[in-house]
């Protein structure tokens, strides 16, 4: 068996007067969408933050790729995994060509040459989300679904072989949600890369993630794929709500409150 | 009231009345005290000393300290916010402002009583901020900082007036103001009638308020003329802060302090808040008066008990920042609207530093005579350069390091506000200068100028600190560097008021300018500006991605702690080095960076580049003013530069939205 992307064990996160995580172990595999699901407080996010190293752990050992996340070192670490932060913070006169770019920071650092390999991978990075044609537009003039597969094309110049993505649909309509899921599950099963996505909306997850990791109030709910999420049982644990599993015209499953 | 309260009060009297009581003994043994009433021509110099002097002082330190209690709870409770008080809204500044100007230029006004010009300045400054506080829904931050400005500003232009006039002696008792020397009870009788008739009022207006401390809408669905109680309570907190103005001149953070401490001491409801907050600010007031007694000795000293309050109000209000959470509504994301990009931003530098160069030769060429203005001929012309060169090249030497300052904060903190002077890396700087004089036996230029680095970066480093802590929105990381700057200025005026050897070379330093600029230190300067130039250039990456915040940065693999270290010290380092020359105050390093981006240069070279242009350019400009509005007297340079730049602050701040 291969080394698991990541492998939690005993992890645990306080803040003063609340543990936001509480003995949490599992291992994510490798290769696939995994969805982060759970209620308002249940800890996903915050089992994102220590993923992207955006969050010390207080306690338990968390390895990506089979070594440890303090042994890696930052620019290491930047190039092996990418993170999309839940609010895109406003890129204030940056072009988008310049946000694709700075992916290339862990490649290039602070005073290396912004060479050959740098611009075909800005350039290709941007091809794959379909926004080289917004290149020399300002990043905060663009649409929400516009921006966000933006930061995806910086995610992608990256290089990275892991995406962590905080809530990336919470802000767009119906048309963008589907628009930014089906680009990263594209991404992550044609380039063999690997996602780890927080979403809101079980459906979504059902509909474009392989793997599911539910928490509830810092604890694993559950994990597998999303045949075992969709079942009653299965949600009303999660949500503590009676939830009904309804059956699309092509057989998908569709989750509504009871 | 609570226990807490109900120990910690008496204490405190205690403690008010052995220091008092301690400052009387040292003129007199009891056995020796005058009886009452007080006849003063049977009384021995020591009995007139203590009955006219000590004891009304202690009177009035009571009364004072009530009323500014009274004043900054009223405030508090009709803005509904915490950190209100008359030097925080800027209202004390006013009305110092105000008795300058009438002292000055019409020393008429000034038969009918220091009270009415007072009054008159404290209601117009407080009319100010509230104009600019209305625009932003009376954020309680924003009204600081507006008020705060408001009051720098107000005391920049008492500066200027005296000084323009040559009358450097008299700023002297500017800095004095806050003074509680008494020659005679009728200091204490006014203050006592201003406090009564204040309690009634206040007492009248408690249920009201009270009702208001739902919230407008609620009030008004009560059945409440909001306005009026508002407009009422306002008016009363304004008349007492400028009645201890005129009394006494700038106590300042009192009125900020008591209605603190009262919370803190269990007062859990406004009522009780405004019941308690007179008798805590009557025990801070007197407390701080009976201390600077005890230092200063029984010889009659001058240091002023305001400046005493000032150096406590800047760390109480970086206290009470973390613990305003919640009652903030979220501030300015977003300044006048999205900034213009040039695409190609080189013709514009390049004008930029065109203009520079022919700006200074222009300066250089004219000046002012006795008679008038005058364009110099050539044979004059080549005379007067090595004269004037020096000068101009360090100034804008200091106006580039301090707008490259500026450039960077502002990026570092993704902040359109952050500058050195607003995150108080200049009242650092002044602070390191000051430390200097006093440890360094007669410290050289070198040692004045990393003194001064030292300081900036220090100060910078703490308000780091505190803006790494969560959830600390921008706007308070802001008024915690105005917090220092208010600091700094209490302690030269402290300073300023010993009247040491050390305090007339601050008084020089504060108002001097650069026309002592040797060839030597204009060198410097400029070889300090490229040397912050290149640097910056180098870490332009850094700054590219550090205004996307520290998720996005560190999630693209920056050092983030070694890189914003880096960067503060380079920021402290300019700052310090453009401070000796220019003194604390000059808002270059907001104004310039805020330009740059105005003029459409948004990359992070181009923005540094322009803004440290038009940062040389502005001063080179101020250098020119300072030199010409008062002559044949010299402004200070950094307080001609502030003269400009705290009203553009303001102007920007009523521009935001909200």
């Amino acid at each position: 068996m291969t080394t698991p992307l990541f492998a939690i064990d005993g992890l645990c996160v306080e803040v003063p007067g609340r543990r936001l995580l509480d003995g949490l172990t599992l291992s994510l595999p490798r290769g696939q969408v995994v969805a982060l699901i759970g209620h308002n407080g249940s800890g996903k996010s915050t089992l994102l933050k220590v993923l992207a190293r955006q969050v010390a752990p207080s306690g338990g050992d968390v390895a990506f790729d089979g070594r440890a996340l303090a042994d890696w070192p930052a620019r290491d670490y930047a190039r092996a995994l990418a993170f999309l932060p839940q609010s895109t913070p406003p890129a204030e006169g940056m072009l988008v060509r310049e946000l694709v770019a700075l992916g290339r920071y862990p490649w290039h650092g602070a005073l290396g040459r912004f060479g050959a390999r740098d611009h075909a991978a800005v350039a290709a990075a941007m091809a794959e989300c379909g926004v080289a044609e917004l290149a020399g537009r300002l990043v905060d003039t663009l649409s929400g679904g516009e921006r966000q597969r933006v930061w995806l094309a910086m995610m992608v110049a990256q290089q990275a072989g892991t995406l962590l993505l905080d809530e990336p649909i919470s802000a767009l309509d119906i048309a963008h949600q589907v628009e930014v899921l089906s680009l990263v599950r594209r991404m992550c099963h044609a380039q063999n890369r690997s996602a780890v996505i927080v979403l809101h909306e079980v459906n979504m997850a059902a509909r474009f993630c392989d793997h599911v990791v539910a928490l509830k109030g810092g604890r694993l709910a559950m994990q597998g794929g999303t045949g075992d999420l969709m079942r009653p049982e299965a949600l009303a644990a999660i949500y503590g709500l009676p939830m009904q599993v309804l059956r699309r015209e092509d057989g998908g499953p569709v989750a509504v409150p009871a | 009231m609570s226990r807490a309260a109900r120990i910690a009060l008496p204490l405190a009297a205690g403690l008010a009345l052995g220091l008092w009581l301690l400052a009387a003994w040292r003129i007199l043994p009891p056995a020796g005290w005058p009886a009452l009433p007080l006849r003063p021509e049977a009384m021995s110099l020591d009995q007139i000393l203590l009955g006219f002097g000590l004891m009304p002082r202690g009177a009035v330190a009571l009364a004072a300290g009530a009323v500014l209690g009274l004043s900054g709870a009223l405030l508090q409770a009709v803005l509904r916010n915490p950190i209100a008080d008359p030097t925080t809204l800027g209202i004390s500044a006013g009305a110092q402002l105000a008795l300058v100007a009438a002292t000055i230029l019409m020393p008429g006004l000034m038969d009918h009583g220091r009270w009415p010009v007072a009054m008159a300045g404290a209601g117009l400054a407080a009319a100010l901020v509230m104009a600019i506080g209305a625009r932003r829904a009376f954020a309680p931050v924003s009204m600081v900082i507006a008020g705060m400005l408001v009051g720098m500003t107000a005391s920049a232009i008492a500066t200027a007036m005296v000084l323009a006039r040559g009358e450097y002696l008299l700023s002297l008792v500017i800095w004095n103001g806050g003074s509680l020397v008494q020659q005679d009870w009728s200091g204490l009788r006014a203050l006592a009638l201003v406090l009564a008739l204040g309690a009634i009022a206040a007492a009248g207006l408690a249920r009201p308020l009270r009702v208001l401390s739902l919230g407008g809408e609620g009030a008004r669905g009560l059945g409440m003329n909001v306005a009026l109680v508002r407009l009422a309570a306002l008016a009363l907190a304004v008349a007492m802060a400028g009645a201890v103005s005129a009394e006494l001149g700038l106590i300042g953070f009192v009125g900020l302090a008591a209605p603190a401490l009262a919370r803190s001491l269990g007062a859990r409801n406004m009522m009780q808040v405004l019941a308690l907050a007179p008798p805590i600010g009557a025990l801070i007031l007197s407390i701080c008066d009976g201390v600077v007694l005890a230092l200063a000795g029984a010889t009659g000293e001058m240091f002023p008990t305001g400046a005493l309050t000032g150096l406590i109000g800047g760390p109480l209000l970086i206290w009470l920042l973390p613990r305003l959470r919640g009652s903030t509504p979220p501030g300015t994301e977003a300044a006048e609207g999205p900034a213009p990009r040039l695409a190609r931003p080189a013709p514009v530098l390049v004008a930029l530093a065109l203009a520079a160069a022919i700006l200074a030769l222009v300066l250089v060429w004219i000046g002012r005579l006795p008679q008038g203005w005058a364009v110099l001929d050539w044979p004059s012309f080549r005379a007067f350069l090595p004269l004037r060169l020096p000068r101009l090249v360090a100034a804008g030497a200091a106006g580039a390091l301090l707008a490259m300052a500026g450039a960077i904060l502002q990026r570092l903190t993704a902040n359109p506000l952050a500058s050195p002077e607003v995150l108080g890396v200049s009242g650092g700087a002044s602070m390191g200068y000051a430390a200097t004089l006093f440890l360094v036996a007669a410290p050289g230029q070198a040692a004045l100028t990393a003194g001064t680095m030292l300081g900036g970066a220090l100060a910078l480093a703490l308000v780091a600190a505190f803006a790494r802590r969560r959830d600390m929105p921008a706007e308070r990381v802001l008024l915690a560097g105005i917090a220092v700057s208010a600091m700094a200025a209490a302690t030269l005026s402290a300073i300023m008021a010993t009247e040491s050897p050390q305090s007339w070379q601050v008084l020089a330093w504060l108002s001097g300018s650069s026309g002592t600029v040797g060839p030597v230190q204009a060198g410097v300067l400029a070889v300090l500006a490229l040397l912050v130039a290149g640097l910056g250039w180098l870490m332009r990456r850094w700054l590219a991605a550090l205004p996307l915040g520290a998720e996005v940065a560190a999630g693209l693999g920056l050092p983030l702690t070694p890189a914003r270290l880096a960067l503060i010290g380079l920021a402290g380092l300019a700052t310090g080095a453009a401070t000796v020359l220019v003194g604390p105050l000059s808002f270059t390093g907001l104004m310039a960076p805020h330009l740059a981006r105005r003029l459409g240069l948004a990359r992070a070279r181009d923005h540094l580049a322009g803004a440290a242009l038009i940062g040389a350019l502005l001063m080179i400009a101020a250098d020119f003013g300072a030199r010409m509005a008062g002559f044949p007297y010299e402004l200070p340079l950094g307080l001609f530069a502030s003269l400009l730049g705290a009203p553009w602050l303001l102007w920007l701040m009523t521009r935001m939205r909200r």
